[in-house]
């Protein structure tokens, strides 16, 4: 607690990372056990923006839906649990998980499995079934993903948090390690997402292109660092995380004139925001790219991560 | 079932994004249509009035749709289809013919002009003439049966469906520009569109309420 | 409401409101390469194909030149201003409808107004009496006509399926398709049902933003005009090209008389605009005004030296008058559809286009409906025989009913016909006079489809299954093409075996209609006429 100040803002995970060469030098054990509990806060800053973009995406679809089926409120109240227990462990220094954290957290992971598993069942009722169509226009079966990844982060950040001094493990792997590759994997398939969406928009404007380009990038670069051990620099996945956590927020100002694109534009508000490019949906690469930060930097502390 | 939509009012949005500028000059047009005849004399309106008033009945707890102004007006600015059956004359003749002889027909059989028959001859009359069984000289050489589907019929209905309270009442959505539909699916409906009452009448007429 | 917009030099600028942009004008007295009247699929696709070649080109209209931003309202009386209502008589034994779905009087013609479905024909068509058995071959290859139909819809930025299931492979549409609607759902659960495939419709409204052109908002006001500009209209596509590219359209000017002179060559064209005739020049003529005024200018046109008409040592102009069988079905779901809702034919099947076990020649798609309710209380007064109380009631379940429409292959018949009507129109021109009769062919494929889409209706548990049997669509074939000038009126090319310099650009020139909507095929004709003529020109041979 001595180093440094608390990570409260989720930007402050974007800072830049030149102050951290000092940590690195120092090798105490103290440092290592405040590196667990920094990352674990990181990845519930991480899992929070993640929480917060599926909460505004989930409201704002599962009203185009009319919540015709009550369990829709389901991604909307877990979200919003997600992103106060988020809140509060983002606050919390204490080296030991919250058992209403882990709660919230694993309910946001059954949620998830739970959400892909109803929108799955939503487009293979439709006719045409397997179909295109049904991708497009049915329940987009990527979307409960994100709270999966949401409810995933934010346990295995217990998990990093709930360590001895000196080791760095979530269910026995190494977490930083084992996080850098689930915000790999996560980033790959949002970018599948995004990349299933634009294509449905046919690609008509060139920067479509960058959440189906960049993110996966980012996401190979982390799937890199997790294969190599010891504590070293990882700069470029670093950048390449700074990169799309940025991507994310600003593809909403790229949505935002995609809504003015629409007939009406911002005046026909509320046809547009609902046929329009979905506002909340490309912070999600915010959220996955500050967990990739987080893993990040406790493999540049920790030797045990 | 006049209830079917309770309080639905397509007009409601004639300040939200359903309508444009064109869109609310043509109906305020529409809207303020002359009451009185202004093509067709005095006795053939009130013929047209009293046919339409059984092609397309209306209830009496509201104020009514001008079927007969709205066919007046378009005679007088001489809208046309763009097409004629043989035998047919142009839109403004075969009206005031067919006015004649419909009225000729009920005091050849009522000896009365039609608009004072009652409902039941009125319809018996009309249905008379919609199978072609027509007697009296004054349809000269128009084919009744004709005229009365592609001219009668199809402009009354037209006339009557072009105004916003026949909207309201089947629940259709009405104008829609710049905005149009979101929600495409079945049993699905925008929150600027017309609930249905399936039950809940008071729930459909608050969801009604807030369209506009 | 004459307001003559495409003169002094500048056009509209159909995607701003009261915008305009620059027009090059040509006088009458110089002849232009090409004058083309009409400025719908055929003729405005082809001005633009022929203005981007270098040629000088004039587009004559009869219609005015809409901004639909600020012109159209959301209104079907109003926007019967789209229409071609001039007077004209329809007779025979099954006399067609028009006015209306059929006709249009605009620059950009009747797609302004269309229903946009955009589809290929089968190959067989292309030479059916050779290969299938009944009606004529046509003098082009289908594969030449594959490479036109791409051109098109990478034109028209087509939004359809990735995989079409009918017909050879064809490369992915440019626009991905829309999302179903109710009726196209149930479209699509009635196939299902009877174990046929269905497809999305590949439809010309953008399903992603455009330049400036916005995607469709699902407003369903498709067939009577887009005032969203996501329909690619003539309007918004080939005509600003062509104006781009050197064109001059000239609106409201009305045809009546293509000139010929004594070599039996046409001079130019007296046109009526601005309240007087006019005269222009010009080195070719292509006629591209549809099925029943290209006939008609034709006839019109007769002189002394050609006494039955331009074009017409055939004696074919007029005849073999083909439309396409328009039946419906409809039924009352137990779910809302709410049909008015985005394009109304988002879903559709050919399964009867392409098989061929039928006792009759030719197919049928159909596809999925929705009208708005002017036009669907004309179709329950008129079609249903509902009025009174019964309509009214009938009426009311305006949001739960569902219709299955066919677009069917009428065979072409040399007794349905466009002549003209001794009565004159309002700029003394005597006026067309259109015949038509079915045979039993169109008989026994109305009662197939009609069957057919009743069985679908059933299988999704409709009630209170109707018959619409009086609809038709879409008009062709009166000026046919082919390879024997005895037996056609164009050759391949849409040049008339006649008169060198006349040509003919639109559904006219087809000898049969196929079970699939027009529009796409009249302007892959028009692309391959073009570079036909650019191929003639570099020749000398013009």
């Amino acid at each position: 607690m001595k180093t440094r100040a608390a990570v409260a803002h989720p930007l402050s995970a974007l800072r830049s990372g030149a102050d951290i060469a000092k940590p690195i030098l120092r090798r105490e054990p103290d440092y290592r056990r405040d590196a667990t509990v920094r990352a674990a806060r990181r990845l519930n800053t991480a899992s929070g923006t993640l929480a917060l973009s599926v909460l505004l995406d989930s409201a704002l679809e599962h009203y185009r839906g009319s919540f015709k089926n009550p369990a829709m409120v389901t991604p909307l109240i877990v979200s919003a649990l997600t992103l106060g227990v988020s809140a509060h462990g983002t606050a919390d220094r204490r080296p030991a998980a919250h058992r209403m954290r882990e709660i919230v957290y694993g309910a946001g992971a059954l949620a998830g499995l739970a959400g892909f598993l109803f929108h799955s069942y939503n487009v293979l009722k439709r006719p045409g079934r397997v179909a295109w169509q049904n991708f497009f226009y049915g329940a987009p079966i990527g979307a409960p993903w994100a709270i999966l990844l949401s409810g995933l982060l934010g346990s295995a950040s217990e998990r990093v948090r709930d360590n001895k001094p000196g080791r760095a493990r979530v269910l026995g792997l190494r977490a930083g390690r084992a996080m850098a590759a689930v915000s790999g994997i996560g980033l790959l398939g949002t970018a599948g997402e995004a990349g299933l969406l634009h294509f449905r928009g046919a690609y008509h404007d060139p920067f479509m292109f960058a959440p189906v380009t960049i993110p996966p990038a980012g996401g190979l670069l982390l799937l890199r660092e997790a294969a190599r051990s010891g504590m070293r620099e990882r700069r470029l996945a670093r950048v390449g995380m700074r990169v799309v956590a940025a991507l994310g927020l600003i593809g909403v100002g790229f949505h935002a004139f995609g809504v003015q694109r629409n007939m009406g534009g911002w005046r026909n508000w509320s046809q547009n925001i609902l046929n329009g490019p979905p506002l909340p949906a490309p912070p999600s690469f915010t959220g996955l790219a500050l967990a990739g930060l987080a893993s990040l930097r406790l493999l540049e502390e920790h030797g045990d991560a | 079932m006049p209830d079917r939509y309770p309080g639905y009012d397509v007009l409601a949005k004639r300040h939200t994004p359903s309508w444009n500028e064109k869109t609310r000059q043509v109906i305020d047009e529409r809207l303020a249509v002359s009451r009185e005849p202004r093509f067709l004399t005095k006795a053939e309106f009130e013929t047209l009035e009293a046919i339409a008033a059984r092609i397309v009945p209306q209830p009496s707890t509201r104020p009514p749709v001008p079927v007969a102004a709205l066919i007046d007006d378009k005679l007088l600015r001489d809208r046309q289809d763009g097409y004629r059956f043989p035998g047919m004359p142009r839109e403004r003749e075969a009206w005031q013919r067919g006015l004649a002889a419909i009225d000729a027909e009920a005091q050849a059989s009522h000896h009365r002009p039609f608009h004072e028959l009652a409902a039941d001859q009125q319809d018996a009359l009309l249905r008379r003439i919609e199978v072609g069984e027509s007697h009296d000289s004054a349809w000269d050489e128009m084919p009744a049966k004709t005229f009365f589907k592609h001219r009668l019929l199809s402009d009354i209905v037209m006339a009557y469906w072009s105004h916003p309270t026949a909207w309201s009442e089947i629940g259709w959505g009405g104008p829609a520009s710049p905005r149009g539909y979101v929600r495409l699916g079945y049993d699905a409906r925008d929150p600027w569109e017309a609930a249905e009452n399936r039950g809940d009448m008071e729930a459909a007429r608050a969801r009604n309420r807030r369209v506009g | 409401m004459v307001t003559v917009r495409g003169i002094n030099g500048r056009a509209p600028d159909v995607f701003r409101p009261g915008a305009w942009v620059p027009m090059r004008e040509y006088s009458e007295s110089e002849p232009v390469d090409f004058l083309i009247i009409g400025t719908g699929a055929g003729g405005g696709t082809l001005a633009c194909r022929l203005a981007e070649a270098g040629f000088s080109v004039i587009g004559l209209d009869a219609g005015p030149w809409f901004r639909p931003l600020e012109d159209f309202a959301s209104d079907e009386a109003e926007q019967t201003k789209l229409y071609w209502t001039d007077d004209r008589i329809t007779a025979g034994e099954n006399p067609v409808q028009l006015g209306s779905n059929n006709s249009g009087r605009a620059v950009g013609g009747s797609t302004v107004h269309f229903a946009m479905v955009s589809l290929r024909f089968r190959p067989e068509w292309f030479k059916s009496r050779t290969w299938l058995g009944y009606g004529a071959d046509w003098p082009i290859d289908w594969r030449e006509m594959w490479h036109y139909y791409r051109e098109v819809e990478e034109a028209l930025k087509i939004a359809g399926p990735l995989q079409y299931p009918w017909g050879p492979p064809r490369p992915r549409y440019p626009y991905r398709a829309h999302e179903l609607n109710a009726a196209a759902l149930a479209l699509a659960e009635g196939c299902e049902a009877l174990g046929i495939s269905w497809t999305e419709t590949p439809i010309a409204t953008l399903s992603a933003p455009r330049g400036l052109a916005p995607p469709c908002v699902y407003r369903g006001f498709c067939v009577t005009g887009c005032s969203t500009n996501a329909k690619q209209s003539a309007l918004v596509t080939w005509i600003p090209r062509a104006v781009a590219a050197g064109a001059e359209i000239r609106d409201h000017a009305m045809a009546g008389r293509v000139e010929v002179d004594g070599n039996g060559r046409v001079t130019g064209v007296h046109y009526h605009r601005g309240g007087g005739w006019h005269f222009q020049k010009a080195r070719n003529v292509v006629v591209a005004g549809y099925a029943i005024e290209t006939p008609r200018l034709l006839l019109n046109s007769a002189t002394d030296r050609y006494p039955a008409g331009l074009a017409n040592s055939s004696g074919l102009v007029g005849k073999y008058f083909t439309v396409q069988s328009n039946q419906a079905v409809w039924g009352l779901s137990a779910k809302e559809i709410r049909a008015y809702k985005a394009p109304p034919s988002l879903a559709l099947t050919e399964h009867w286009n392409y098989d061929d076990n039928k006792d009759f020649f030719g197919g049928y798609a159909y596809m999925s409906q929705g009208p708005l309710p002017q036009l669907w209380a004309r179709t329950q007064a008129d079609a249903h025989g509902l009025w009174g109380e019964a309509l009214m009631r009938e009426m009311e379940n305006y949001n739960q009913q569902v219709g299955l429409k066919m677009v069917g292959e009428m065979m072409p018949q040399e007794g349905n016909r466009v002549t003209l009507d001794d009565a004159t129109d309002q700029y003394g021109l005597r006026i067309p006079k259109v015949e038509y009769s079915w045979c039993d062919n169109d008989r026994a494929m109305i009662r197939h489809a009609m069957g057919f889409m009743r069985r679908a209706l059933e299988a999704i548990d409709c009630r209170e299954i109707w018959d619409q049997d009086n609809d038709t669509c879409h008009m062709n074939g009166t000026a046919r093409m082919g390879d024997d000038p005895r037996t056609s009126v164009v050759n391949a090319d849409c040049r008339t075996w006649d008169i060198p310099n006349l040509w003919i650009c639109d559904g006219s020139v087809f000898p049969t209609v196929g079970g699939v909507n027009p529009s796409l095929t009249i302007q892959a004709i028009a692309c391959r006429t073009a570079d036909r003529i650019k191929a003639l020109a570099a020749r000398g041979e013009l």
